[in-house]
């Protein structure tokens, strides 16, 4: 059904006064929060520095596409490897932690990146960024050649892009792999009891969200032609953690698609009616945690979420006495 | 090579920052430990401090602004507790962690609302300008008084933690706050009261650091992803770790800005990355029940 209804996007879109333009960054989101929702919702791991591997994945398709290969596959590979190989190396760090401990350090990794990106100018632009990032179009030789200059075009390419991610990421959470995962969110220990590597599934889930928070960044350095240092930026991480909230991506797996349209949507009205959205946006976080945790489709589906979040946190394990 | 007088005027300018930071990431670490929250909004009370200290000084001076406005943001922070984050307690730990970053945003918007968006100067008071000749260099007068002023606090810190008894139950909380709890202490109450504490610190902070930063809207994230790395150096809830994280955060940036200036904002991180690796707890950090 939500791929069905993806396909008219950008004709319900201008009903509401939006264009293709934000039906396309819809779509990217998407992946960027279905993929980010793998660590979150499923691994009950508070990660709030996804927006490093979204930037990572925009700077690389473009310095690849510069410096390398002029085209539009392997840039994109590369620019989503990328964001993988950047979550690899994170997790390596991560993979032993959990709760507040995590959060804490993927904030610090991903403010590490924004510094790199905003300092190291010869390569990434500094405050400038990279602009110049082409849509190439994409071709298969005598066969057909379909320019994506054209927005409508690109929404569709993007379009293919968000139906098999999300297929993939269907089956993985509901392979074995996403069993192991559930039962890591829910007890840690228990399921390392019973045989599991715990911290090799943690280091693969936050590796494979990186994946897709790395393609998520390449498409949108193609839709808005450039990569920004500003896409590392903590509140960019932010965002992710909200969309999946308020859809609800703790309780249901479409959960990050319905908030990144929410979220996109209510941004773009917001802003054209005040300049102060930072302010309702802020507004809108207190709003949701206090009185809507499980989310938009939790609420309609009336699951509550306290029960799924309840295994974050071994409240109940022995600690040891402290000296001093 | 950096000359010995750089080299020794950038190891002073590191304590002092380094100071800086320890008053700060030790009121992020107490409200981390005792509320297993990790404060988001700590940095926009700085950013409060810092304007509020511009209001107020033209009104009154210098002195009873230094006095006023941490207790003003200490106010916010109460107000801030009472109304969001007492309502998130006991769940998952990112809620906190969520719902500070949401206030977070609406103050700093709220501050750009009230003061606008350009920045402002904030000269450091006259008595305290220009240079004082310590014998072998010459130093800013008034780096020297945020530093004694930062350290001063820091020592109040630790004797409150140390010799009073509210600061056995602190540490008590940071330790296991359940336990606490079943010893039949107020645990609401002291977590309210360490919320304070913590945005007290942050308001002398954005007091005292407003001459050398210059106040803007975002001053305070600065220094709060900073106290983030001296958290994870020092490792949470221990005051020493803390302490020497905040100066080796300090020193690392002071001394790497003579070598690679573009790149000294990074080197925290690397060496956040490097002592984590080998003690994945931090310099002092012990097992809690945050991990």
């Amino acid at each position: 059904m939500v791929f069905v209804l993806f396909i008219f996007l950008p004709w319900i879109f201008p009903l509401f006064g939006g264009y293709t333009h934000l039906a396309t960054e819809v779509l990217i989101w998407s992946i960027f929060v279905l993929g980010f929702n793998l660590v979150l919702g499923y691994t009950g791991l508070p990660s709030f520095g996804h927006g490093a591997y979204f930037g990572v994945g925009a700077y690389v398709i473009g310095l690849v596409q510069f410096h390398l290969f002029r085209g539009l596959w392997i840039p994109l590979l590369m620019g989503t490897l990328a964001g993988g190989l950047a979550g690899a190396i994170v997790g390596i760090f991560l993979a032993k932690k959990r709760g507040i401990y995590f959060a804490l350090l993927t904030i610090a990794f991903s403010q590490l990146s924004y510094f790199v990106a905003f300092r190291w100018d010869s390569v990434t632009g500094g405050e400038d960024g990279l602009t110049g990032i082409d849509r190439i179009p994409l071709q298969i030789p005598g066969l057909i050649s379909v320019d994506l200059v054209d927005p409508l075009k690109f929404y569709f390419f993007v379009y293919v892009i968000f139906v098999v991610s999300t297929i993939l990421i269907w089956m993985m959470v509901h392979s074995p792999f996403g069993r192991v995962l559930t039962a890591i969110k829910q007890n840690e220990t228990r399921a390392r009891c019973l045989g599991y590597n715990t911290a090799l599934y943690k280091w693969a889930v936050f590796t494979l969200s990186g994946v897709f928070a790395g393609l998520a960044g390449s498409l949108n350095s193609l839709l808005i032609n450039g990569a920004f240092y500003s896409s590392m930026h903590w509140a960019q991480s932010g965002n992710v953690v909200i969309m999946s909230l308020l859809g609800g991506g703790l309780t249901n797996f479409f959960g990050p698609i319905l908030g990144a349209v929410v979220f996109i949507v209510l941004r773009d009205l917001i802003s054209t009616i005040t300049e102060h959205w930072m302010l309702i946006y802020g507004l809108l976080w207190v709003f949701i945690l206090i009185f809507m945790p499980e989310g938009i489709l939790g609420i309609l589906t009336k699951k509550r979420v306290r029960m799924s979040l309840r295994g974050l946190v071994e409240k109940t394990q022995p600690v040891p006495e402290k000296q001093g | 090579m950096p000359s010995f007088a750089e080299w020794i005027s950038q190891i002073a300018n590191g304590l002092n920052l380094g100071l800086l930071y320890a008053m700060v990431a030790l009121g992020l670490m107490l409200v981390l430990g005792v509320m297993e929250v990790l404060n988001f909004s700590h940095g926009v009370l700085i950013t409060l401090g810092a304007y509020f200290a511009l209001t107020i000084r033209a009104k009154v001076g210098y002195v009873p602004a230094l006095i006023l406005c941490p207790i003003f943001v200490g106010a916010v922070g109460l107000f801030l507790e009472r109304v969001t984050i007492r309502r998130v307690y006991g769940q998952d730990p990112l809620f906190g962690l969520l719902i500070t970053f949401g206030c977070a945003m609406s103050i700093e918007e709220l501050i750009r609302m009230i003061w606008g968006r350009v920045g402002h100067t904030f000269p450091a008071p006259k008595l305290m300008a220009g240079p004082i000749d310590l014998g072998f260099m010459f130093y800013s007068k008034y780096r020297l008084f945020l530093a004694l002023l930062a350290a001063f606090l820091i020592f109040l810190v630790w004797l409150f933690l140390e010799k009073t008894p509210y600061g056995s139950i602190i540490k008590a909380g940071v330790s296991d706050s359940e336990m606490v709890m079943a010893l039949g202490k107020d645990l609401r109450r002291l977590r309210t009261y360490v919320f304070a504490l913590g945005a007290i610190l942050a308001g002398v902070a954005g007091v005292i650091a407003a001459p050398i930063w210059s106040i803007k809207s975002t001053v305070g994230n600065e220094f709060l992803m900073a106290s983030f790395v001296v958290v994870v150096l020092g490792g949470i809830g221990s005051f020493w770790g803390t302490v020497i994280g905040g100066l080796l955060v300090g020193l690392s940036i002071s001394i790497s800005v003579m070598f690679l200036p573009r790149f000294s904002l990074i080197v925290p991180y690397i060496l956040m990355a490097v002592v984590i690796l080998i003690k994945p707890r931090g310099i002092m950090g012990e097992k809690s029940l945050l991990e």
